[in-house]
């Protein structure tokens, strides 16, 4: 049977291929990935793009997180501030109620409430970067400013809008109340009390002062309430800061899965192409010299 | 009639024969490399012979011609899988082009949406912050540039591609206007019974070569070949060639016609099949899944910012380009607005208030009209081109082993050996050497019948 006189194609064919399975092996090893382009794994490429947007939606809302926790703790604060302030209102509020306090202390009392009503008026128009956080959604205008044609003392600018922020997929958190709700809601008012107490001090009577004083009480309470809600937002940020960094894990993982080189195994391809590679040379460097010419005399 | 001069007259027609033979070993052997060519053998034939009485005398012999070793369905095969392979080539390397762009799923539209919902996202914890805003414009430009990008990839890859048909269009017509020359002169010498030979094998080249270009079905004929396009347009008809023509055709693409008319649609193999079927179906199918997206989500976004209210309490408008047609829109895609403040966050009309950044990110996770989210629209596109580069791969490599298996098969039937040519020329050798032997055998009895007639 006559063969194929001419291998030297087919040698070359054999070359090329163990040195093109070399190539894919290196490549696999040097970049860590078996997906290059999308025609390697069509599949896995396709589904590297929901990985990738997922994974990049997780670093976002991890940022939110961030940004979120911050004016929370500055609410927070804020409130905090505002309770010692209360709570050194009930104190002076209580002193006053006594029946031996004299005018002039009554009126040195309600001095200092005054200063009190100054403190807790600048901590309601916290802000961070221009933006007011007990202002509702009317967050660019100052909430609460001194009116004292108002039984409170204060008018307030802002409304009763809140805003709600996704932090994780499907998992949205409110991240504010409005000053409406938390200093001027009906089992409490701290403006509205505090300027009973400052009036009931100077013209009021001792039973008005108490009485003003147990406002300011319920006022204290309804804020040391509403305060609740503030580490209750930190708390779920903060557990949902864990759960997405284990997402992101997950997600790292899913991506080796998807179009991460199997190291091991590339290791071994290359080792078995760099084999079948010197073979092929050495086969070649064998037959292809070879002919009845070598033989004739 | 025996006699001395008989056997000198026979010893030199083997004298001649086996030079000749030598002749066809020579020509084997230095067409070793030569492509196409196929193996001749010399054939030598019994002369006629001559009864006399009852013994029939034989009168040596003659060198009856030199014979081309080939098989004409394998050199066919050879076409037609060399037509599929030229077609594979020229679509893989416009996906290999076209695929650069869709590799990066961080990069292009996947990592540029992705960006601008994140932008949202960081927008919603800061309604009223100006940064906030102006990083959801960037992030929308920048969504924008790369609709651009990749349309553009796309549009690039096709113009190459459509450039590319006038010019296979010239080759082919180059291509058979040899063939026709050369298929005439085989026509003639197979007329008068002689061995095309070589002018055959420069011939099946060229139609190799012609097959590279575009899938031809080939006929003998006793006119030499017939070569036709696979719908039976032809190209090659005796010593006649048919020219194609290029030109505009409808669409704006080149088309190829015959005869004025328009057969495009019609080629399917060789490179120009090839380079046809990229650009009418492959890169119009991806880029109509891209101009679907960048005009679906146009719609979508709009209608979201639009139920909104912006930073001045005004309700919202377009943020992106209404597109007038789905064809085109992803290189028209475009951002409508330059001022950050018209980005509609608002619910309520309050400039503090995120409550319409809502419906804006729920556009990432809705169903366009085309049944799929914005992203499951975008990862789909990167499964199209990777399927057609796959399949584009596949068919190379396919195409390719078939095309060595069935090159292999040809060069065992017509390939030149020199093992067996050197064994020829051993043979031929010594039987020269036999045939002059017997010369100078007769001479040397002819030397004694002359010297019989001498007296001492």
């Amino acid at each position: 049977m006559r063969v194929n006189p001419n291998i030297t194609p087919d040698v070359l064919a054999a070359i090329y291929a163990t040195q093109s399975q070399q190539e894919t092996a290196l490549q696999e090893l040097s970049t860590g990935k078996r997906v290059n382009v999308p025609s390697d794994d069509p599949l896995a490429a396709s589904l590297m793009v929901g990985n990738q947007d997922q994974s990049s939606r997780a670093d976002q809302y991890l940022q939110n997180i961030d940004t979120l926790t911050h004016q929370m703790q500055t609410a927070d604060t804020a409130l905090g501030s505002v309770v010692t302030a209360l709570n050194q209102a009930i104190s002076l509020g209580v002193q006053g109620a006594t029946g031996s306090a004299t005018a002039e202390e009554r009126q040195q009392i309600a001095q200092n409430l005054l200063g009190i009503q100054a403190q807790i008026l600048q901590l309601a128009n916290t802000e961070i970067g221009g933006t007011y956080l007990f202002g509702g959604t009317a967050s660019t205008t100052t909430p609460y400013v001194l009116d004292s044609s108002s039984p409170s003392g204060v008018t307030y600018n802002g409304n009763d809008g809140t805003n709600i922020v996704e932090i994780a997929d499907g998992l949205k958190v409110q991240t504010n109340l409005p000053g409406s709700q938390l200093f001027q809601n009906a089992s409490g008012d701290v403006f509205r009390s505090l300027q009973q107490l400052i009036t009931a001090l100077q013209t009021g009577t001792a039973s008005d002062v108490a009485t003003a004083t147990n406002s300011v009480r319920d006022a204290f309470n309804s804020v040391t309430g509403s305060r609740i809600f503030y580490g209750n937002v930190e708390n779920q940020l903060n557990s949902t800061q864990t759960f997405l960094n284990q997402e992101q894990v997950n997600l790292k993982s899913q991506q080796t899965t998807l179009i991460g080189a199997d190291i091991t195994k590339a290791a071994t391809d290359l080792t078995q192409a760099t084999t079948a590679h010197d073979a092929a040379l050495a086969a070649a460097a064998k037959i292809l010299p070879t002919s009845l010419l070598d033989y004739l005399k | 009639m025996p006699g001395l001069n008989t056997s000198m007259n026979i010893a030199v027609q083997a004298l001649m024969a086996e030079q000749g033979a030598l002749d066809v070993t020579t020509n084997n052997i230095s067409n070793v490399n030569t492509p196409g060519y196929s193996r001749q053998l010399a054939v030598f034939q019994e002369s006629p012979t001559v009864l006399e009485g009852k013994v029939a005398y034989g009168t040596g012999v003659t060198l009856e011609q030199f014979q081309s070793v080939r098989d004409q369905m394998l050199q066919l095969r050879i076409y037609e899988e060399t037509a599929q392979q030229g077609n594979a080539q020229a679509q893989l390397n416009s996906l290999s082009q076209i695929q650069t762009t869709f590799a990066d799923p961080s990069q292009g539209i996947g990592g540029a949406l992705t960006a601008f919902f994140n932008s949202l996202s960081q927008l919603s914890t800061n309604p009223t912050d100006t940064n906030a805003r102006q990083q959801v414009l960037i992030a929308a430009n920048n969504l924008a540039n790369a609709f651009h990008q990749s349309a553009s990839a796309l549009g690039q890859v096709q113009q190459q591609l459509d450039q590319t048909v006038p010019q296979a269009v010239n080759q082919i017509n180059e291509l058979t206007a040899q063939i026709a020359k050369l298929n005439a002169q085989v026509a003639q010498m197979q007329g008068v019974g002689q061995d095309p030979g070589t002018t055959q094998d420069q011939r099946d080249q060229l139609i190799l070569q012609l097959s590279q270009l575009v899938d031809v079905s080939v006929t003998q004929t006793d006119q030499g070949v017939t070569l036709t396009t696979a719908n039976g347009v032809p190209l090659v008809v005796g010593g006649q060639n048919f020219e194609l023509q290029s030109g505009a055709a409808s669409g704006g693409m080149q088309g190829v016609f015959a005869n004025g008319q328009d057969i495009t649609s019609q080629i399917q193999g060789g490179k120009l099949g090839g380079t046809i079927q990229a650009r009418d179906g492959v890169i119009p199918d991806l880029l109509s899944q891209l101009d679907t997206l960048a005009s679906q989500f146009t719609t979508s976004f709009n209608a979201a910012n639009q139920s909104g209210f912006d930073l001045s309490g005004n309700p919202g408008g377009n943020i992106f380009t209404p597109l007038a047609s789905v064809t085109g829109a992803a290189s028209s895609f475009g951002v409508a607005i330059t001022d950050p403040a018209l980005i509609a966050a608002s619910a309520d009309g309050s400039a503090g208030s995120n409550g319409n950044v809502a419906q804006m990110l729920a556009v990432r996770d809705q169903q366009l009209p085309e049944g799929v989210t914005p992203m499951g629209a975008y990862s789909n596109l990167v499964l199209a081109v990777g399927n057609y580069g796959a399949s584009a791969q596949a068919n190379v490599s396919a195409s390719s082993t078939t095309l060595q298996q069935l090159t292999d098969q040809r060069n065992a039937v017509s390939g030149v050996s020199l093992d067996e040519e050197s064994t020829n020329m051993i043979l031929y050798q010594r039987a020269y050497q036999a045939a002059a032997r017997v010369v100078t055998t007769v001479d040397s009895m002819l030397q004694t019948v002359l010297s019989m007639g001498v007296t001492r």
